[in-house]
């Protein structure tokens, strides 16, 4: 067997790294398009604010791929698939043959479409590249506008204002993290970010980028100008699918998978960012661009791959995050578009805040502001689907803890996949 | 692993038997203990509070979990309030030996009982003229009834004052009524700490340990001083007596009786039955060449110090005894007896007897101890001892051979006539010995065992480091016991290892370095002597200035803490070996262990090594002299070389 | 329980299970856990040491049922796919799952995933605190410490043949 891999982040690696584990001989070979190998990009941010070094970056032993015998490519980009020869050729012509094929292409940012964006001193945050840019430019800069009040907005906000800038978030919608949280989380979250002197301007979008070489200035929608010599456009992502459309196969937002991760080509798998998969929270297809998602996925690509036939149950968003010491937690649907087929339980208290949404007494979403000691319990309820009505009570407990949900594992033992917690109730 | 009973105990005596326990597979205490291990960490700093149903509640030391008890209790309170119910429960059993002691008076004096008359005469007029009893022309029944009554009376006493503190300087009386805390009534105090204790009273921590300090004076100056004061007058008061100590006192071509417990009212009667020639013949028609009493604990020491009784041993070496086999009975009454010797006693022939109504065992033979019939009832015990021999498993006896003679039987009255020589009944050669620098000062050692250091090993490295720093040891209790097994309750000791300045005094008055004054509650002798030093001139005006300091290195009882706290609130630097479970309070370890010396004069310091802990006596006992202006010590070769900062 | 039992490690079968039957909730397991994770490793000196060290076990209650809960190291453990910087990765040898605390960025990705919530967030230092398998020590200072014999180290067959027992 011959396995290739395209990307080499979390998917990929999680997805090479299940593979060797099973799988002592065959050939693995990873291609990524990125300069530097093994790094995790969620810590970009870190880097960005200083709290970590680029040694610090890599997700994995730097030796990950000798130690496992796989075979890397770095720097190279894939740009076509022959599905009918099962090989790939990269931008250098070369070509690589495969029997099973991991797309794992990850996703790009989000751009706007605004005039002036090719001026010197707009940036994104997705690459390592990205980052060392920014780092280098620096110590030029006293003020940075991001654009977006997303999780990527924020996060770039957060770090850069560690550096000691003067940093201005502007957010199109009426709130930050709307993708994310409730409006009620996100005025806490908020709150706690200005009061931390990042301004937070929510409603406007901007019209233009002013500068003459660089940036100088932005120009927003209410006519208001911001000073600033540094762009980040943190406006979410969209997923890579050139590749995979280019050769045909099933593209809607993302790479259209079945429940074994399988692409519309049976020897072709798609992981990652990059992947349309099913929602559990939802019940419907949707990309949740998340490292733990990513992960997952690799993992239960590469055992559909080893052909194994194990299904994956689909994924939760989630999402963490922590500005300034509030840690706040969003699983699920946070914000039912239909109010009445849900049951909301919710409390605001000394600037905790905790919100579970329940659809017919299982619970498909959750907020936690501030005391996030809960949220990993609530995700087994979520993703076993597990009938709470005799714990409702309980879910606000300032004391909430995993012993108040042993008598639903005891009672539903079987729908708790994971075998350690049948092993907390043999004496229940 | 094959040296655990070297690491138990530094008695050679202790260690042959705790490797025979092993052989015999019977667990003693040690055994216990490291099966407890690790011992409960809210306990041991003082953080559990059980006292209401709301909880049990824990204070969280780690400052992640609740920091207040359900009813709002902080960790300052719910220490304080376990620190006093421990205070309380000490006053409580000395106290209530007192009340027994008085009761047997009574019963003596109105010739209720004929087993037990007033011996001290002496002393029952000196007592009671303390007590305002007008003696002239009365019987000694009349003034020993009298003086019964008065005692009595002073437990259910409500106001006022206890008489005996009368004999504290007069500065030191009047800074306890300025401080509020001279004890009315002895029952009271304690009563009163129970009250305070409870659900929903007092919580203001410096309140609660400062009515701690007034119970555990009531102690000290009150129940324990009764017991001392009034068996000196009942069964005689001790002078210097030599007698023999150790497991090596078991006799195996005898009946052993071991009597253990505290109280003397029991063990002062079956020495006497123990001679008793119908039961000695008795024993001999049993093949034993005699009967051979020994006595364990404070029960020991009494009899130790009134009749020569040897000592079989101290609080640890209750469960070894039975283990030589060589036991045939062995009688308890209260207090520090081991609810495990039964368990023991059941792997071998021996008989225990439990006598107090207070202290029983389940299974255990009870035979109810009455003073009105008291030798006819230590005579049957006895008789049940003998009758035991025959049970004996001959091969299972070892007697271990260590034995060590001792000169015990030291009181505040002969030890200054021993002190000023025959001829001069006064303590200012005692004052004039420390004024001149020739001692230094003085120290009690006193308390328990306690498995949780190495026994006898803290007693004996302490005093020896005092001593040799020409420092006046006078001891009680298992302390005591665990310095005569070392032999430094000889006068020879001396030589070897005191000081020159302290060789010279124990030369020139031919005494030990290191003084036996007696039992648990014995320890009120001390008091007095501090009293007399101070009455003697030249030493300060008060208990706290005098060169002294005490010590409980291997403390483990309530009790202990009880004295610990009647010599700090008298002025007496005290160090306890492991700490009081007071540290999950900062607040009130600091009260007790700084604060306390401005407000008292005495205060609190733990230091289980017992080295550090004498140079810290030592330090502050220089600082005394310092204080007093006295010189430097007369033969001071090299500084005393301090290896901690206090 | 015999100390020697006591010794046994956690192997890929074996582990630390808790008989709720037996937990009294006394929290011993959970300042033996602190203390072990102290500087000192003395309860008298750890009280007072300036950073306070973090259990990585909690009594846990739901009525009068107890359990000492802490990391399960679980074989398919949801934290390390939810660890983006690496810190959290499986001993293959022994089935625990380790953190390496200086490549924790306390993301809280972990907290977010452990079924268990046995990962928590020590703030001051801003990285996530787990059950580390007492490696300092041959034993486990909860299990040694549990005054009830409640915690039980062995594999599943083992604990489960004790409970029986009774």
């Amino acid at each position: 067997m011959k396995y290739l891999i395209i990307g080499g982040s979390a998917a990929g690696v999680a997805c090479a790294e299940t593979l060797r584990k099973h799988d002592k001989s065959s050939e693995i070979a990873v291609i990524s398009d990125e300069v530097f190998p093994l790094y995790s990009r969620c810590l970009l941010t870190y880097l960005l604010a200083g709290s970590i070094d680029e040694s610090k970056l890599y997700f994995k032993d730097k030796t990950f791929y000798e130690d496992n015998n796989i075979k890397f490519y770095l720097c190279k980009k894939a740009v076509s698939i022959d599905r009918k020869e099962k090989s790939i050729t990269l931008k250098d012509r070369t070509k690589i043959s495969y029997d099973k094929l991991l797309l794992a292409t990850g996703a790009s940012p989000k751009l706007v479409d605004v005039p002036g964006i090719d001026k010197k001193g707009v940036f994104t945050v997705r690459k390592i590249d990205d980052a060392r840019s920014i780092m280098k430019m620096l110590n030029k800069v006293e003020r940075i506008a991001v654009l977006g009040g997303g999780l990527i907005g924020l996060r770039d906000a957060y770090a850069l204002r560690q550096r000691g800038k003067e940093v201005a978030v502007i957010v199109k919608s009426p709130q930050v993290l709307s993708q994310m949280v409730d409006k009620q989380a996100a005025s806490l979250i908020a709150a706690r970010l200005e009061k931390n002197g990042i301004k937070i301007m929510t409603g406007l979008a901007a019209k233009e980028i002013i500068g003459k070489e660089f940036v100088e200035e932005v120009l927003l929608d209410n006519g208001e100008k911001i000073k600033c010599q540094m762009i980040i456009i943190g406006k979410g992502v969209k997923a890579n699918t050139e590749l995979a459309a280019s050769c045909g196969l099933k593209v809607e937002e993302g790479i259209v998978v079945d429940e074994f991760l399988k692409t519309s080509d049976e020897n072709i798998f798609a992981a990652g960012d990059c992947a349309q998969t099913y929602d559990i929270a939802r019940g419907e297809r949707r990309i949740n661009a998340l490292w733990p998602c990513a992960v997952e996925q690799g993992e239960r690509a590469a055992l559909n791959m080893l052909d194994k036939k194990i299904k994956y149950d689909g994924s939760l968003s989630m999402n963490s995050v922590d500005f300034f010491g509030l840690a706040s937690i969003s699983m699920g649907v946070t914000k039912p578009k239909e109010e009445k087929d849900y049951e909301i339980i919710s409390q605001v208290k000394n600037n905790i805040y905790k919100k579970f949404v329940l659809k017919e007494n299982v619970i498909v979403g959750m907020v936690l502001v501030g005391d996030i000691k809960p949220a990993g319990i609530i995700s087994i309820l979520i993703k076993n689907r597990i009938d709470v009505s005799s714990i409702k009570h309980l879910l606000l407990d300032d004391n909430f803890d995993y012993a108040k949900i042993m008598p639903l594992v005891a009672k539903y033992k079987d729908k708790f996949k994971l075998e350690e917690c049948k092993d907390t109730i043999i004496t229940y | 692993m094959s040296e655990k009973h070297i690491q138990r105990s530094y008695d050679p005596a202790s260690q042959k038997m705790i490797k025979k326990a092993e052989s015999d597979n019977v667990k003693i205490a040690w055994d216990r203990y490291d099966a407890m291990q690790p011992q409960c960490g809210f306990g041991e700093l003082g953080l559990c509070c059980k006292v209401c149903n709301m909880g049990p509640c824990r204070i969280d030391p780690f400052g992640e979990g609740p920091q207040e008890g359900v009813c709002g209790a902080t960790k300052d309170t719910i220490v304080a309030r376990n620190l006093t119910r421990m205070i309380a429960a000490g006053s409580a059993a000395h106290s209530d030996h007192g009340r027994d002691i008085a009761h047997t008076l009574l019963l003596a004096a109105r010739g209720q009982t004929h087993d037990y008359k007033l011996k001290d005469t002496e002393k029952l007029k000196k007592v009671a003229l303390l007590y305002g009893i007008d003696i002239n022309g009365k019987s000694i029944e009349k003034i020993g009834e009298e003086l019964g009554e008065k005692c009595l009376s002073e437990f259910g006493q409500q106001e006022g004052e206890l008489k005996m503190t009368k004999r504290a300087p007069a500065k030191r009386l009047a800074l306890w009524r300025k401080l509020g805390i001279v004890p009315r009534g002895i029952d009271r105090e304690v009563v009163e700490i129970m009250h305070r204790t409870t659900m929903g009273v007092d919580n203001d921590y410096k309140n609660i340990i400062n009515h701690g300090m007034r119970t555990a004076l009531a102690d000290g100056w009150g129940g324990s001083m009764i017991a001392t004061e009034l068996s000196d007058i009942l069964f005689g008061s001790p002078k210097p007596i030599r007698a023999t100590v150790n497991l090596g006192v078991l006799k195996e071509d005898q009946v052993n009786i071991v009597v253990h417990g505290h109280e003397p009212t029991l063990s002062d009667v079956v020495q006497q039955a123990a001679k008793d020639p119908e039961l000695v013949a008795l024993a001999k028609k049993y093949g034993a060449k005699g009967i051979n009493l020994a006595g364990m604990c404070c029960t020991a020491n009494e009899i130790l110090m009134r009749h020569g009784i040897p000592s079989a041993g101290n609080f640890l070496q209750q469960e070894l005894a039975i283990l030589t086999g060589a036991v045939e009975l062995m009688m308890v009454d209260v207090q520090c007896v081991m609810p495990a010797l039964s368990v023991a006693a059941n792997c071998f022939h021996t008989k225990l007897v439990t006598t107090s109504p207070k202290c029983k065992f389940p299974g255990v033979e009870h035979v109810e101890f009455k003073e009105e019939r008291a030798l006819e009832i230590a005579r049957n015990i006895i008789r049940m001892g003998v009758e035991n021999f025959k049970n004996r498993a001959k091969e299972r006896i070892e007697i271990p051979k260590e034995i060590r003679g001792l000169v015990a039987g030291f009181t505040t009255e002969n030890t200054f006539h021993i002190l000023g020589g025959k001829y001069r009944a006064t303590f200012r050669p005692l004052n004039d010995a420390i004024i001149s620098g020739r001692l230094r000062g003085a120290a009690g050692v006193v308390g328990c065992n306690n498995p949780n250091i190495r026994q006898d090993w803290a007693h004996v490295s302490m005093v020896k480091e005092l001593i040799k720093h020409d420092v006046l040891v006078v001891q009680t209790g298992c302390s005591a016991i665990a310095c005569a097994k070392e032999g430094l309750l000889t006068p020879e000791s001396a030589f070897k290892l005191a000081g020159r300045g302290l060789q010279e005094i124990c030369q020139a008055v031919g005494i030990p370095p290191v003084l036996h004054v007696g039992s648990c509650v014995d320890n009120s002798r001390i008091l007095i002597i501090l009293s007399q030093v101070i009455k003697e001139g030249g030493l300060g005006e008060d208990l706290s200035d005098i060169p002294v300091a005490a010590a409980a290195p291997e403390w483990m009882s309530e009790k202990a803490v009880a004295i610990g706290f009647y010599a700090v609130a008298s002025g007496v630097y005290t160090i306890f070996g492991t700490p009081q479970p007071v540290l999950g309070s900062e607040n009130v370890t600091n009260y007790i262990a700084a604060e306390l010396e401005n407000i008292v004069g005495g205060k609190f310091a733990f230091e289980a090594d017992p080295i550090r802990a004498a140079q810290m006596m030592i330090k502050h006992i220089d600082k005394k002299r310092e204080a007093l202006k006295l010189p430097p010590l007369m033969y001071e070769r090299e500084p005393v070389r301090m290896t901690n900062n206090d | 329980m015999t100390k020697d039992l006591l010794k046994k490690k956690k192997t890929k079968d074996i582990k630390i299970y808790c008989d709720i039957t037996k937990c009294v909730g006394c929290r011993s397991c959970e300042i033996a856990c602190a203390v072990e994770h102290s500087k000192s490793k003395d309860i008298f000196s750890a009280i007072k040491e300036k950073a306070l060290p973090k259990k990585r076990v909690k009594a846990e209650n739901i009525n009068n049922k107890i359990i000492s809960l802490h990391c399960q190291h679980c074989e398919d453990a949801p934290c390390i796919k939810a660890c983006m910087s690496g810190a959290l990765s499986k001993d293959e040898k022994t089935g625990a799952t380790l953190q390496d605390k200086d490549k924790c960025v306390g993301c809280w990705m972990c907290v977010m995933s452990c079924p268990f919530g046995a990962i928590v967030q020590d703030v001051e230092n801003h990285i996530a605190v787990k059950c580390d398998l007492c490696p300092d020590r041959e034993d486990f200072a909860c299990v040694a410490a549990c005054p009830t014999g409640a915690l039980f180290v062995g594999t599943k067959e083992e604990f489960e043949k004790k409970v029986k027992k009774k």
